[in-house]
């Protein structure tokens, strides 16, 4: 049974569509990760899977069941951290935690909630009042909410936006160790860094529509263009065709394409020439770059 | 139903209230006692209202302003927070629907009413001795009024966008509704037209009723409570209503 199932789903905000006819499932036990500028519609979809937004149209399925007619048996399994950090300021850590667990209609579990602590390392702060923590310390009880009640479905949106390099790398291992216990997660970023760490698959959603998903593997392969640039000590006599030689001889750029030969391969040849090579450059694709190129294709491609 | 999670919210509404006392509880005790002390020592003192003592005659009136005003202000306040800090994205999110999120927030807001209510009638004891001629009616009287005003504030705290809006109910309709509502003195001894006037606020109806419970005295009319049953069942179906669409709770 598949965790989530969305079919056409559509939102208008005030004549404005903010998802345009967007089905995506998710597969058990996976890290799907949803990528996208802002306003391409990320929040917008999993708070409408969430109950956070009133759909426009289509439907969402939780674990085979229609969220809008068995939703809240079906919701008790789904976990949010939200993008916005929200506390309520008159509970400390542990009470937070706490409340979390009833709300889901869990009964009370110390045991899970030093558990949680423990694995979010915030069990020194477990008495501490929310707004007594750090940034960092309120984005992992963000998480820990929405992980108290050992829900089977996860929706991280955005969970490392300005977060430090240690922390993000935390929350990394952690989001790994969830999938290992069996987790689907649904997570969305703007670091493609993020994705390629993290996802088993990824989707590209824009202005509301969603334009890819595919493997990771497959993606980083077919959208992974590495571009290779040397610089000679002085104007090179000859260059292979599958790069470009400036005009002053002086750079060569390659670009990495899935068929073609590798930026080592090439690399190999400039020395099997015996070209006077000063300094070799790699440059690695940018989310920019692979969300541009997919945007430009789904345009250029037929209209479906 | 989500009985765990219902008692989950209505517990944390009422240590919400709890945590501040000073302001939830006490505040509110101390403007009633003062209330008590200047209108019932002070002005009226000396003579007697509809047959009873005046101070005894304020009491009810007392009650049930402290009992109406806590309760709306609790939820009020509380729904209305709970957008603005965006912790409603954990009730939304949750399995919660309508019935949950009423008796979780609907009865923090009665606690704290009932309360407030009655520790002021405990004050007021001080000073006028005890005293209960219909033990049913008044508690009925003070379970439904801090039923209604409760839902009545939860209401509120839904549609307010602004802070200050959630004072327009408090300052421009009960606060005047109570003080013309024959807290103070009795609407059977005002001049015409007010006497008439008087009977279209239900507040008057409210704590007549209220007053024939704790008292025995005044009109024997259930209108009061047949308001306020009315009241309940309206201010419930709409509650219900936006609960269960998301109005203004979601996007």
């Amino acid at each position: 049974m598949l965790p989530l199932e969305v079919d056409t789903l559509v939102k208008d905000y005030k004549g404005q569509r903010a998802l345009d006819g967007v089905s995506l499932s998710i597969r058990e036990g996976e890290i799907f990760a949803l990528l996208g500028p802002n306003g391409a519609g990320k929040t917008t979809l999993i708070g409408a899977v969430c109950g956070l937004v009133k759909k426009t149209s289509g439907r969402i399925t939780l674990f085979g069941v229609d969220a809008d007619t068995g939703g809240r048996q079906a919701r008790a399994q789904v976990g949010l951290v939200p993008q916005e950090i929200n506390f309520d300021p008159f509970f400390s850590v542990r009470e937070s935690l706490a409340l979390q667990l009833g709300y889901y209609g869990r009964p009370k579990d110390p045991a899970r909630i030093d558990e949680v602590l423990a694995a979010l390392k915030l069990t020194e702060k477990a008495n501490a009042p929310t707004r007594a923590l750090s940034g960092g310390m309120k984005r992992r009880l963000l998480i820990g909410k929405a992980l108290v009640h050992r829900p089977k479905l996860v929706f991280l949106d955005e969970p490392t936006a300005g977060v430090d390099v240690e922390l993000r790398r935390d929350l990394w291992a952690y989001v790994q160790r969830l999938k290992k216990e069996g987790t689907t997660v649904v997570l969305t970023t703007h670091y493609l860094e993020e994705a390629e760490a993290l996802a088993d698959r990824v989707g590209i959603i824009a202005k509301g529509k969603l334009v890819l998903v595919d493997d990771k593997q497959a993606l980083i392969q077919r959208l992974g263009e590495r571009a290779l640039k040397v610089t000679f000590q002085k104007p090179a006599s000859d260059a292979p065709s599958v790069g470009v030689l400036s005009a002053d001889r002086l750079t060569f750029t390659f670009v990495e394409k899935p068929s073609g030969p590798n930026c080592a391969e090439v690399l190999g040849l400039l020395y099997a020439k015996g070209l006077p090579i000063g300094d070799v450059a790699m440059q690695p694709a940018t989310l920019e770059d692979v969300m541009l190129r997919v945007l430009e294709n789904s345009r250029a491609g037929p209209e479906a | 139903m989500n009985s765990i999670g219902a008692r989950t919210l209505l517990e944390k509404e009422v240590r919400r209230f709890l945590r501040v006392p000073g302001q939830t509880v006490l505040q509110p005790l101390i403007s009633t006692s003062l209330y008590f002390i200047v209108f019932g020592y002070s002005l009226g003192g000396r003579g007697s209202v509809d047959g009873v003592p005046y101070l005894q005659f304020i009491v009810p009136g007392l009650v049930f302003l402290g009992l109406a005003n806590n309760a709306f202000l609790n939820t009020s306040s509380s729904v209305f927070i709970t957008k603005i800090q965006g912790t409603v994205v954990d009730l939304l999110v949750a399995p919660l629907g309508p019935l949950e999120l009423l008796i979780g927030f609907v009865g923090g807001a009665m606690a704290r009413g009932l309360l407030v209510g009655i520790l002021t009638w405990l004050v007021a004891m001080v000073f006028t001795g005890f005293e209960v001629a219909h033990p049913l009616l008044t508690f009925v009287m003070l379970v439904l009024g801090a039923y209604v005003f409760a839902v009545l504030g939860l209401l509120a705290g839904v549609w307010a966008e602004k802070f200050e809006q959630i004072n327009f109910f408090p300052t421009f309709l009960l606060l005047p509704l109570t003080f013309l509502g024959g807290v103070f003195y009795s609407v059977h001894t005002l001049p015409e037209p007010f006497r008439t006037l008087s009977q279209l606020n239900p507040v008057v109806h409210m704590v007549e009723g209220l007053r024939l419970g704790m008292l025995g005295v005044g009109s024997e009319s259930t209108l009061g409570l047949v308001l306020l049953a009315a009241v309940a069942v309206g201010a419930t179906a709409l509650a219900w209503r936006l609960l269960d669409t998301g109005y203004k709770l979601k996007q």
